[in-house]
């Protein structure tokens, strides 16, 4: 047989080969899975794994998972749309952001209003919140806040005189930022800088300020020693995290909406920041952080 | 947002925020002129001594030029925990950065100068001193002029970045306006900013004019 012919006969016989089992690969994950989406950053991708772990451990349900997809308008229109089945949001991020609504001060109103206007207008469930709230939080050096013996941001009063104060350019620049903490807890810091998110890290860390505005999760807060001083006077609005689920998903799978609140209340700041810091700074798979700390807390 | 809405609220921020704009513009020629004249005193002898050893003026050339590669926000992030926060470390950074054009250009200047002319000196009995001041660096001064104005724009711009660590200037504005969505506060800062450069360029063309040997203007 002519060569050329042989050949034509095999590269034809591998595309029909590669063709039909892509084809079978699409066929067969068409059938029954549902897709968990997430925002572009560590502790969302951390979240997405820990939801999808939790479903394929608990059902027969299979996963898709769709960490990194995009910022938070993405993953939420997503969701909406029908291409992403389960994300977690944050009670702010779907008050402000979505509903363009005010913020609301109180935690458990603020739920209840997104819980009932998600169902009304989009047909999503909020599930019970995981328990943690990634809200502004003002942040020390651990030993400092032991040596002057502060717990709360009302008890920086007496001492702020003396304390210089990191911000980002955001939290000098919002309303509910430097400004109104600053009349709401009447203190008054020797010296207010504004800074890189990542930079005043650094500073406080290197003692070169003594106070620092961080978000309450970051994985930075454990790993540097840092404190975070309670927000006595409930100042910063609310971002409890929960599970967001389609409607329809919730009917189709009746057991998945038991499964999912298993979790609920069993993720506090404390354990989100040092989850977060597996991933950032001490570089593990985020999905080995995921199951890890499912096993540990018994879940699964 | 329309252009005529940007324009808007840059006029309207501008009027509202005058007295932050001010400081801001103030702290931003403070921290450009300071890195800018420590910039002069270390590039321009630098430049000529090099002209005296050609052997380690590639090395020490590639050395600055190394430094210039460094992004500016890593740079920031390795000062703070050697100089702290403020102002100091962002001179540092400021200086390092103009450092190159002023070192590139006195060099490439001085030694691009017609060998006669240094010859003519000699045979008149000048001292290499008086070569230098006499002959070399009036016969190379717009080629060391053009380095300082490409580092002194260069400075400026980076200057923005001191925002990052604290000292203040022109980025603050521009930093709160990008974290706040408010191209009106970006621009207020980004503004001046641009206004600046221009000002000081024209500034230095004029002063390398009046430096200029009277038998080299046009």
């Amino acid at each position: 047989m002519d060569i050329r012919k042989l050949r034509k006969k095999l590269v034809l016989g591998a595309v029909m080969l590669i063709l039909s089992i892509s084809l079978a690969a699409c066929g067969s994950s068409s059938s029954k899975k549902i897709v968990v989406g997430g925002k572009d950053f560590t502790e969302q991708d951390i979240l997405v794994n820990i939801v999808s772990e939790l479903i394929e451990a608990k059902t027969d349900i299979k996963v898709d998972r769709k960490p990194y997809l995009g910022g938070s308008s993405v993953v939420t229109s997503s969701l909406q749309s029908g291409d992403v089945d389960i994300m977690v949001d944050y009670t702010g991020t779907g008050l402000v952001s979505v509903l363009k609504e005010e913020v609301i001060a109180d935690a458990d109103e603020a739920y209840r209003v997104v819980k009932e206007r998600y169902d009304n207008d989009f047909g999503i469930k909020w599930l019970e919140p995981l328990g943690f709230n990634n809200t502004f939080a003002i942040t020390m050096r651990k030993e400092m806040a032991d040596e002057i013996g502060i717990e709360t941001i009302s008890q920086l009063k007496d001492h702020a005189k003396d304390l210089s104060f990191a911000s980002t350019q955001e939290f000098l620049e919002r309303e509910d930022g430097y400004d109104s903490m600053k009349e709401i807890y009447g203190i008054e810091f020797k010296d207010v800088k504004a800074m890189d998110p990542g930079l005043a890290y650094t500073a406080i860390k290197e003692e070169q300020v003594d106070i620092s505005v961080s978000f309450a999760t970051d994985g930075r807060i454990p790993a540097f020693g840092l404190k975070i001083l309670e927000d006595d006077k409930n100042f910063f609005p609310p971002y409890d995290a929960a599970i967001l689920v389609r409607n329809d998903i919730l009917e189709e799978y009746s057991e998945l909406e038991d499964v999912l609140n298993s979790i609920a209340g069993k993720l506090t700041d404390e354990e989100m920041a040092k989850l977060n810091a597996q991933v950032d700074l001490e570089k593990k798979d985020s999905k080995q952080v995921a199951k890890q700390w499912l096993v540990e807390k018994g879940i699964i | 947002m329309g252009t005529e809405n940007i324009f808007l609220s840059f006029i309207n921020t501008m009027n509202e925020r005058w007295s932050m704009v001010l400081d801001s513009l103030i702290s931003h020629i403070w921290l450009t002129l300071i890195a800018l004249l420590i910039a002069v005193l270390i590039g321009v002898p630098l430049g000529i001594f090099l002209t005296r050893r050609r052997k380690i003026a590639d090395f020490v050339i590639g050395v600055v030029s190394v430094f210039q590669t460094i992004p500016s926000l890593a740079l920031l992030g390795f000062m703070i925990p050697l100089f702290g926060i403020g102002p100091k470390p962002a001179v540092i950074a400021l200086t390092i950065y103009g450092l190159l054009p002023i070192l590139q250009n006195t060099y490439t200047g001085i030694i691009g100068i017609d060998q006669g002319a240094k010859e003519a000196g000699k045979g008149m009995g000048m001292t290499s001193t008086q070569i230098l001041f006499m002959v070399e660096i009036p016969l190379s001064i717009s080629v060391i002029m053009a380095g300082i104005r490409t580092a002194t724009v260069l400075i400026i711009g980076v200057t923005t970045l001191a925002s990052l660590v604290g000292a203040g200037g022109l980025g603050d504005l521009i930093f709160r306006g990008i974290s706040s969505v408010n191209p009106g506060l970006i621009l207020s800062g980004a503004v001046p900013a641009a206004v600046l450069a221009i000002f000081f360029d024209f500034l230095l063309k004029f002063l390398e004019k009046k430096m200029t040997p009277r038998g080299l203007r046009d």
